[in-house]
Parts: C-alpha cells; sequence; structure tokens
C-alpha cells in the first residue's frame, strides 16, 4: 500500500523499459509501414525500379475516381460483406443458442464446432474448391442426385456461382467464432430473468423475443460492425480460390490491391489501400474505443 | 428456455441428438471427405468438362484401392517436408517473440502508473486494430530494402504484426485476474520487478501463456498473405503457400492436395484439441483480426 506514494515521488523508469521491447517492435511493423504506404502511395513506384520512383502528388488517388475496377469493385466490396456477414450471424445465432442448453457432452461440442476456425484458411479454400470440383465435387453429385441440376458444372469458371462458392468457405470458416461470441453474450443473460418469466407463464418463445433477442442486440451490433471491417479487408480466401477471376467478378477493393501489389505496381496498389483503409479506420475508431474501455477498466 | 421443455424430455433428448448431428457434420464432415480424397488415387484435377455425360456420376464414395501413395508423393514430388519445417520454425519463433515482448508489456500496464500509460495502451489497440491490407505493401518494400524478405526471421517479424498486439491483450486480461497481495510479499522481501514477474506472476498465469502462445502460434501457422508476399524461396515459403499452388492446379492431382492439406491442417487441430479448454477462452477474448 506505501510503495505507490513511493513511486510517484521519483520517475520510475523500469515500466518504460518493460514496454520498449514491444513498442519497438510495433514501431517497426506497423507504424513505420504504415507512414510508408501512405508515402509509396503518393509516388508512382513499381517494385522494379523502386530506386526510380517519382514523388506524383495525389496523382494516384484521382485516377482512381476514373478507375472502372476500382469503381466496379466498390459494390462487389460491399456483396462480398453483406453476404459473408449476414449468413455467418444467421448461421451463428441457431448454433449459439443450441451450444446454451443443458446436454451430455456440451463441452465437447463447443470445443467440436471451432475446428473450422482454426483451420488455416489455404485449406478452407482448396477444400472448397475440391467440394465444388466440376470433375470429383461431391455438391455436383448431390445436386445431380437431388434433381436441382441436370449435369456436373464448372462452379468456378461462372462469376455468380464461383462468388458464392468462396462466401460458402468463408462462411464455414468464420461462423464458428460468432457462435462463440454469442454463446459468451448468452451466458451473461442472468437466469433469474427466465425464472420470473415462467413463473409468469411466459411460453419459451416470448422469453427468447423478450428476453434472449434484447439481450444479444449489442453483441450482434457490435459482430457485425467488427466483421465488416474485417471482411473489406479480407483477400485469402477470394485470391486463394478465384485469383479475383473469372475476369474481375471477384474482385473486392482488398484483393485489387493485393493483385496490383502482386503485379509490382505498388504505388498504385498502396492508393487502393490507403482509400480502402481511411474508410475503414472510422469503424475501427468504434472498435478501439470500446476495446480501450474494457482494458483500461480491467488494467486499474 | 431449456427449462420450459424439461418435462417434455423425450423430446429435448430428440433436439440434443439432432443438434449434435448436424454441428458435426457441419464442421468435422469435410475434413472427412478430404481424409477420403487423401487416399483415394487418380483424382486428375481436369479444368474443363467436356466429355462428361449428362448425369453421369464421377464421384467415388470410398476409394475401391485405398492408397497412402499421395502422401509419400507429396515428400517424393513436392519438397512438403522442407515447408512443414519453415511453418513450424516461423509460427515458432513467433509465439517466443510475441510472449517475450507481450508479457513484458503487458506487466508494466497492470502493474505500474506512469505518464503516458492510457494513451500508450490506446496507441498499440490502435495499432492492432489497423486494417493489413495498409502494411502488405510497405512491408514489401522494407522487407526488400533491409534484406529481410525471404528470411525466417522477416516471416516471424511479419507474423508479429498481429500476434504481438493480440498477446498483449490476452496477458492484460490475465495479469489484471492475479492477487496483488503475493507480489508484494514478495517485493517486501525485497525482491526485483523482474524476478517477481519470473518467479511469481509467469508461473501463475502458466494457463494464459499457453493460451496465448498457441493463438499467436496458430495465426501464424494459419497466415496466408505475408507469406505469400513476403517469400519466394523454397527454403523459407511455408505450407499455405503451397495450399495456394495447389488450389492452382500443381501437381494437378486432387488426392495429393488433400493430403497436403490435410498435413497442413493436422498440427493446429492437434494443439486445439489438447487444449481445447485454454484456448477457447483465449479465442473469445479477443481473436478478433481476420
Amino acid at each position: 500500500m506505501t510503495t505507490p506514494k513511493r513511486r510517484r515521488k521519483r520517475l520510475d523508469l523500469l515500466p518504460y523499459l518493460m514496454l520498449a521491447p514491444i513498442a519497438l517492435l510495433l514501431l517497426f511493423v506497423i507504424v513505420f509501414p504504415l507512414f510508408e504506404a501512405v508515402r509509396l502511395a503518393l509516388t508512382d513506384a513499381s517494385l522494379l525500379n523502386l530506386a526510380r520512383a517519382k514523388f506524383i502528388g495525389l496523382k494516384n488517388f484521382q485516377r482512381l475516381l476514373s478507375d472502372t475496377i476500382f469503381i466496379d469493385s466498390i459494390w462487389r466490396t460491399l456483396r462480398w460483406v453483406v453476404a459473408v456477414v449476414v449468413l455467418e450471424i444467421s448461421l451463428a445465432l441457431p448454433i449459439a443458442l443450441f451450444l446454451n442448453r443443458d446436454f451430455v457432452g456440451r463441452g465437447f461440442m463447443r470445443a467440436a464446432v471451432m475446428v473450422p476456425y482454426i483451420t488455416p484458411p489455404a485449406v478452407v479454400a482448396l477444400l472448397f474448391l475440391y467440394i465444388f470440383d466440376g470433375n470429383f465435387g461431391i455438391a455436383n453429385e448431390f445436386l445431380v442426385k437431388m434433381g436441382i441440376q441436370d449435369a456436373y458444372t464448372a462452379w468456378m469458371s461462372d462469376p455468380t456461382s464461383s462468388f458464392w462458392v468462396v462466401v460458402a468457405a468463408m462462411v464455414w470458416y468464420g461462423t464458428p467464432l460468432m457462435a462463440l461470441i454469442l454463446l459468451a453474450a448468452l451466458q451473461t443473460i442472468p437466469e433469474e430473468l427466465y425464472e420470473a418469466a415462467d413463473v409468469d407463464g411466459a411460453s419459451a418463445w416470448t422469453q427468447f423475443w423478450r428476453i434472449t433477442v434484447p439481450h444479444l442486440v449489442p453483441s450482434i451490433m457490435f459482430l457485425g460492425l467488427l466483421r465488416t471491417i474485417w471482411m473489406s479487408n479480407h483477400i485469402d480466401m477470394i485470391f486463394i480460390m478465384t485469383t479475383g477471376g473469372p475476369g474481375f467478378s471477384n474482385y473486392t477493393e482488398a484483393v485489387y490491391s493485393f493483385k496490383l501489389t502482386d503485379e509490382f505496381r505498388i504505388g498504385y496498389a498502396s492508393a487502393v489501400a490507403v482509400a480502402l483503409s481511411a474508410v475503414l479506420m472510422i469503424g475501427a475508431a468504434l472498435y478501439v474505443r470500446y476495446l480501450a474501455r474494457g482494458v483500461l477498466k480491467q488494467a486499474s | 428456455m431449456s427449462r420450459s421443455f424439461s418435462r417434455q424430455s423425450s423430446y429435448r433428448h430428440l433436439w440434443s441428438l439432432l443438434g449434435i448431428v448436424l454441428i458435426l457434420t457441419y464442421s468435422l464432415g469435410p475434413f472427412l471427405w478430404l481424409g477420403i480424397a487423401s487416399i483415394t488415387p487418380d483424382l486428375k484435377q481436369v479444368p474443363d468438362l467436356t466429355g462428361i455425360q449428362e448425369g453421369a456420376s464421377r464421384i467415388q464414395y470410398f476409394p475401391r484401392h485405398p492408397t497412402w501413395d499421395n502422401y509419400s508423393q507429396l515428400f517424393q514430388n513436392v519438397p512438403f517436408g522442407t515447408y512443414m519445417r519453415n511453418s513450424t520454425i516461423i509460427a515458432t519463433g513467433n509465439m517466443l517473440l510475441s510472449l517475450t515482448v507481450a508479457c513484458l508489456g503487458a506487466y508494466a500496464f497492470v502493474r505500474f502508473r506512469f505518464a503516458g500509460r492510457n494513451s500508450l495502451l490506446v496507441a498499440m489497440l490502435t495499432a492492432y486494430t489497423i486494417p493489413s491490407v495498409v502494411l502488405l505493401v510497405p512491408m514489401l518494400v522494407i522487407f526488400r530494402t533491409y534484406g529481410l524478405n525471404n528470411t525466417h526471421l522477416g516471416m516471424i517479424l511479419a507474423e508479429s504484426t498481429a500476434s504481438a498486439p493480440f498477446v498483449l491483450l490476452l496477458m492484460i486480461n490475465y495479469f489484471s485476474t492475479l492477487p496483488k497481495e503475493l507480489e508484494e510479499a514478495a517485493q517486501v522481501d525485497g525482491c526485483g520487478r523482474f524476478k517477481i514477474l519470473w518467479r511469481i506472476v509467469l508461473p501463475l498465469s502458466l494457463p494464459g501463456l499457453v493460451a496465448g502462445g498457441l493463438l499467436a502460434f496458430i495465426m501464424s501457422w494459419n497466415d496466408f498473405l505475408f507469406a505469400y508476399l513476403l517469400t519466394s524461396n523454397n527454403d523459407v515459403k511455408t505450407l499455405p503457400v503451397i495450399m495456394r499452388q495447389f488450389a492452382q492446379g500443381e501437381p494437378n492431382i486432387w488426392g495429393v492436395s488433400a493430403a497436403g492439406a490435410i498435413l497442413s491442417a493436422l498440427p493446429v487441430a492437434l494443439i486445439f484439441i489438447l487444449f481445447q479448454r485454454m484456448l477457447m477462452s483465449g479465442l473469445a477474448a479477443g481473436a478478433v483480426k481476420g
């Protein structure tokens, strides 16, 4: 109890010493690259002649406004985000409700449902390419047997069907995390509320709408925001499964930037990434505020 | 809600059983199918569908002649062992780096009050939420300049962008649940802060350390983007990069790709099963990037 008082008298360097390693690391791998990203976005840099990169001001950003790939990628990004986020939350909710029930083997099931989320996304991509393969895909087999499809189709060579296959892969991968967070929210609902409702003779259905849903709304909004940010950023699944194609049909802004990087056009790639991140940081700022409030409370 | 069903207990069991079957099919079914593919011979990846008759089935639900050939091809025709070694080195390095810097930082945040504490904490949380897409290009340029691309050290540093702040969050979480009294007693006995951290705090935090370390390992093992951009050399390439090559139709045989996918997913699956209790809480606490 006396130690804090004593410490106040002179500057204690120890905490700064302890923070130095992580601060230096983050300076090197996040802060420095961030400034470098903005600087590169103002140049015509190509990876092949970095030394000759010229400062061109805001020209890259002007070019974005008339770049049809960039413009069209805006709505493709929105389509991707909405499809994934809506499907993930609507699948995660019933899973979370089920895992919140009492049944034998509940602990095991809570872990089993998480398996897709810890699988490497590149493996998930390969797995779904195989399931939807033109020749050996079990999806084709089932759809033909059920009479929904006449013959095997090559899912990945069609703009629309390839989009939905990638969405399916992403939803399969991401839903477990959503379910886990919703489950955590469900567990914070006080039992007494349900007991009181039981006494009042409220049906299970009424209890669900009047007690469960209102308690979940903040978590669902939070998940929606968070997932929207990360899905706007997401590259792996789309890039591995489609490389953005066929044509430009699966380009989102993040994939566009990544493709430009892959083609060494790093000045312009950086401009796309900076423009996208600027929009996303508005949402991220809300998230930081939320995180900071929790962490500051805990650490004090 | 479950209580209102309690009188109709047979219904309840039926629902539970149905739920269990559905969830197991969802999360493990695709792996079963992948496992079967990995022991099936002759699944050529053919891009066009000409010559396939309408309604014709090409599916073997189980191979007539199961074989381990795909697995041995993986190590003969592709240097798969090298890729596994690279993934292991990078993930382990990232785990150790993240744990070290995060534990020191978290302890400073939890047990010290110092000028700039809150703003430093907010700065680090902000760093955590920076969209990774904006870091890719400059990382590529910086790493080339400093000769860090195509090195294990470079990959370890790149992977720490996500995992160091994440483990920091987890450890702040964990340290703040520990009682202060033990540390205060040790301080009275004349123990230095580092000694207290090493001898008292870290041993008490073992479950948190395991969760943070293993999740950092998994994040790095699973990462594709940095690995794809920053490695072009077989001596550094990691498994996800090879998965992408498989997806592009190289070596063109589904059985081999499936075998590779199984071996890439297996280590993290095993880690998860062995330590699921500790990892689940860590996942819920903050695994929100990606």
